[in-house]
């Protein structure tokens, strides 16, 4: 192949390009159109909708049970229903918003980013997709008919065992589990290969947007991750429960604290891999709006890896009020505060880049700015958390509440609504309003700290969590009354920022392709994008290909455009390799996750209904793979 | 017409059966999952063993070695065709992927007939403790796979003898080899494991 820097000028026929794309990329119309799609903006838009219908859902929750929480001895939900409120507002806000929306972010942004028209397996990014949405529907199933989950979002053994949980609810919750971790393995499956092989001609790994870096690093943690859970979640859990197995009984050699064990081998990983790719928005936002080269980009990247790494190593930190060894103790404790170096490497470099650049101050760097400012506390009370003593002084207080609350919407949700305004115009064509957006931000800016900062308080004067009400005596009313209040503030900043979001998708300022002059290869093309992404696949020729001089561009040709065609590069210089066909639009993925689907619901009551879905998913998967002839003499 | 610099990719070859192609790294990562699956899964066997005092439960036996062992003859056998199958479909020569698809899912059958057998002597079920849940997980969920991927092998072979050889089946013909390999290879720790690994640490 030619070096970049060696190839030559040509005329390109855009026209008849642009006419092939339009033909071989567009959807079937109608219903069976509507679901057979399978083009990442597509999906990675209705993982963004319908995940933040679940923030929603899930803050609604919250507000339920602030307002419970408002005065003493208050009678508003009874100890059954906030029981099952805290359970499906954590399970709703790590299970079906936080994680589906970072992939969501990536299934939309990543392809764009390293400059191909798809993701590697766009009928498995689909099928993902509905896997998602038939686990949620088995969750709120629930909800509506009072068999939501009602043991807290880990369901610990024994109390979610079949002697103290009788009926369903724990039974739906484990298996809405499978679906959802399906559904992000898919993801993470499809877009490590993406990132591997369908770079930009170019896009060496030194090239790589730091974002991208932090989709990889997250995806690799969510392949070693996620079975845990679904390990702990249907294999011990709920076979415990429905086919009579002892993994957590104690009574028959199991061991309650071996569910545990398991649970938080995913449970701390869970954590990194909804921040993970909010370190990434942060780079991306951090670097285009201070209009600089990334600060320290090898030292970013390698600190990102070490999170991830170090995030596998912590997990007995959830359980410092076990009876383990202080032996081990000791290690997770100073593996905990490790973390605390690569976090503080990263955030040195943002400073870095931020002070010797130009900076912007538009609204996703307020995001950034909260971002800091927040997880920074977060991490301040995590190094206490970390040493044992404490740990057992305020274990399922308030003061833990407070804590993941700064590191999880400091840390993931900040960054995220940064990204939205970042990346807004790249998916609607138009900029999000300056000023209101600035209004959201220090609403739920002040909001968050009214509702979250009296928690440490309340934790440190003894207010457990999980608890329906409270005495007046104790003295903690005023500050739970402060506490709801900053949640309806909350409240206000969402509506604010969904006005907004309404409002500029008609009304804002035409975006062109790229309204904040970024350097990276999503800005290359038209926004919205097209189904086909760029007309010509670009190159990179540095590692922000758009801050280079539009001469030195470099685009390519010579790809069969009557057909879905990509370019598949080598693994470490993103060297052309082969052309690759990526299949098109098809009814089956939703099939097989419907037929699976039914299946997976039937082994809430029945273990034989597994066959049900093995069986489905084997009729969708020969449909799936149907061979047509047309390719077969090509 | 635009004028710019251009990059010329008309002479590069459509598809690839090798580990250039996405799907490889597909299978790869699935093979990565389901081997965190199992890792933890025998990470539980020692931590369940740990917490009891006598191992195996009272009444319960050592699960036979031998018949245990004499699985493993087909089923390592069974990779080579596999490899047999994954080679041809590189050069592109259907009678080889027939070949060792065929090869490979007569000595898979096999493997799996015989399991049965040697799962059959096992004198408990997954009710009996925690002893039993774990071993009967394991086995259950390595069959389980392995059937899975029997069937898919047979569909490639009806694929390929009905002379469906384009690039795409004979990639999934490649890749089926990964995932093959993949069931033989996390078989042999667990093998260790659930049939040596009480005897090694002190059972009765």
């Amino acid at each position: 192949m030619t070096p970049l820097v060696a190839t030559p000028v040509r005329e390109i026929d855009d026209d008849r390009e642009r006419r092939d794309l339009e033909r071989s990329w567009r959807s079937k119309p109608g219903l069976v159109g509507w679901l057979s799609a399978n083009t990442h903006q597509k999906i990675g838009m209705r993982y963004i909708v319908t995940a933040f219908i679940f923030l929603l859902a899930g803050g609604i929750e919250a507000l339920l049970m602030r307002i419970q929480l408002a005065k003493a001895d208050n009678t508003f939900l009874g100890p059954d229903r906030y029981n099952q409120m805290f359970t499906t507002h954590g399970t709703t806000m790590m299970f079906l918003f936080a994680v589906p929306m970072m992939e969501g972010m990536a299934v939309y942004l990543v392809p764009l980013m390293i400059g191909t028209r798809n993701v590697a397996f766009p009928r498995l990014n689909a099928f993902g997709y509905w896997m998602y949405v038939f686990g949620a529907i088995l969750l709120y199933w629930g909800v509506f008919t009072n068999t939501a989950p009602d043991m807290g979002w880990f369901a610990y053994p024994p109390l979610s065992g079949p002697q103290f949980s009788p009926g369903k609810r724990v039974d739906f919750w484990a298996q809405m589990i499978t679906f959802t971790e399906i559904s992000a393995l898919c993801v993470a499956t499809e877009i490590i290969a993406t990132i591997v092989k369908q770079r930009a001609p170019g896009m060496s790994l030194n090239r790589i947007p730091i974002y991208v870096w932090s989709m990889l690093i997250q995806s690799f943690m969510i392949l070693f991750a996620m079975p845990a859970v679904m390990v702990a979640s249907t294999v011990m859990l709920l076979n415990d429960r429905t086919i009579g197995t002892h993994f957590v009984n104690p009574w028959a050699g199991g061991d309650p604290l071996l569910y545990q064990h398991v649970f938080w081998f995913f449970g701390h990983p869970e954590v990194y891999l909804i921040f993970i790719p909010a370190l990434g928005f942060v780079s991306a936002i951090v670097e285009t709006h201070s209009r600089r080269a990334m600060f320290g980009y090898p030292a970013l990247v390698l600190a990102q890896l070490g999170n991830a790494f170090v995030a596998f190593g912590l997990w007995v930190h959830h359980m410092f009020a076990t009876d383990l060894p202080q032996i081990g103790e000791s290690y997770f404790t100073a593996s905990s505060m490790m973390i605390a170096i690569a976090s503080g490497t990263q955030i040195f470099c943002w400073i870095a880049t931020l002070w010797s650049g130009r900076v912007k101050m538009r609204t996703p760097i307020y995001f950034v700015l909260g971002f800091i400012f927040i997880f920074v506390l977060g991490g301040l009370t995590g190094i206490m958390l970390a040493s044992v003593p404490l740990d057992l002084q305020v274990h399922d207080t308030f003061f833990v509440v407070a804590h993941f609350h700064y590191v999880l919407i400091g840390g993931a949700l900040f960054p995220l609504f940064g990204a939205f305004y970042h990346w807004y115009p790249k998916m609607t064509g138009r900029v999000m309003d300056e000023f209101v957006g600035k209004i959201n931000f220090w609403l739920l800016f002040i909001g968050f700290n009214l509702t979250f900062f009296p928690m440490h308080i309340l934790g440190l004067h003894g207010m457990t969590r999980r608890i329906y009400t409270y005495p007046s005596e104790m003295g903690w009313e005023p500050m739970n009354a402060l506490a709801t209040v900053g949640a309806f503030i909350i409240l206000l900043g969402g509506i604010v920022f969904i006005l907004n979001a309404v409002n500029s998708r008609k009304n804002g300022e035409e975006a062109g392709p790229d309204p904040w002059d970024g350097g990276t290869l999503e800005w290359a093309t038209a926004s919205p994008p097209k189904d086909y992404n760029f007309l010509n696949l670009p190159a990179a020729t540095s590692r922000y290909p758009l801050w280079t001089d539009p001469k030195e561009r470099v685009v390519v040709t010579g790809l069969d455009d009557t057909r879905r065609e990509v370019l598949v590069t080598t693994l470490m210089d993103a060297e052309p390799h082969h052309r690759l066909v990526l299949p098109g639009p098809s009814i089956w993925p939703f099939l097989t996750a419907l037929f699976s689907a039914i299946g997976l619901y039937g082994s809430v009551f029945k273990f034989s209904a597994y066959y049900v879905a093995m069986l489905g998913a084997f009729v969708g998967l020969v449909g799936w793979f149907w061979p047509r002839r047309r390719e077969a003499e090509s | 017409m635009i004028a710019q610099r251009t990059l010329d990719v008309s002479e590069l070859p459509v598809g690839s059966v090798s580990s250039h192609a996405p799907l490889w790294w597909g299978q790869l990562m699935l093979a990565l999952i389901e081997a965190s699956m199992f890792f933890i899964l025998l990470a539980m066997y020692f931590y369940i063993r740990l917490s009891m005092d006598v191992w195996p439960p009272p009444g319960i036996q050592l699960p036979p070695v031998r018949p245990a062992t004499i699985v493993l003859i087909p089923l390592v056998l069974s990779a080579a065709g596999s490899y047999i199958a994954s080679e041809a479909a590189k050069k592109n020569d259907r009678g080889g992927m027939l070949l060792g698809l065929g090869l490979n899912i007569v000595l898979a059958v096999l493997f799996l007939v015989a399991r049965g057998f040697a799962w059959g002597e096992w004198n408990f079920n997954w009710r009996a403790t925690a002893y039993g849940s774990i071993m009967w997980g394991i086995l259950y969920l390595h069959t389980i796979d392995a059937v899975a991927d029997v069937i898919l092998t047979v569909c490639l072979f009806a694929a390929i003898a009905l002379g469906y050889t384009s690039v795409k089946q004979r990639l999934g013909v490649h890749v089926d080899s990964i995932l093959w390999y993949f069931i033989v290879l996390i078989w042999l720790p667990a093998y260790v494991v659930l049939y040596w690994g009480a005897r090694f640490v002190g059972a009765r």
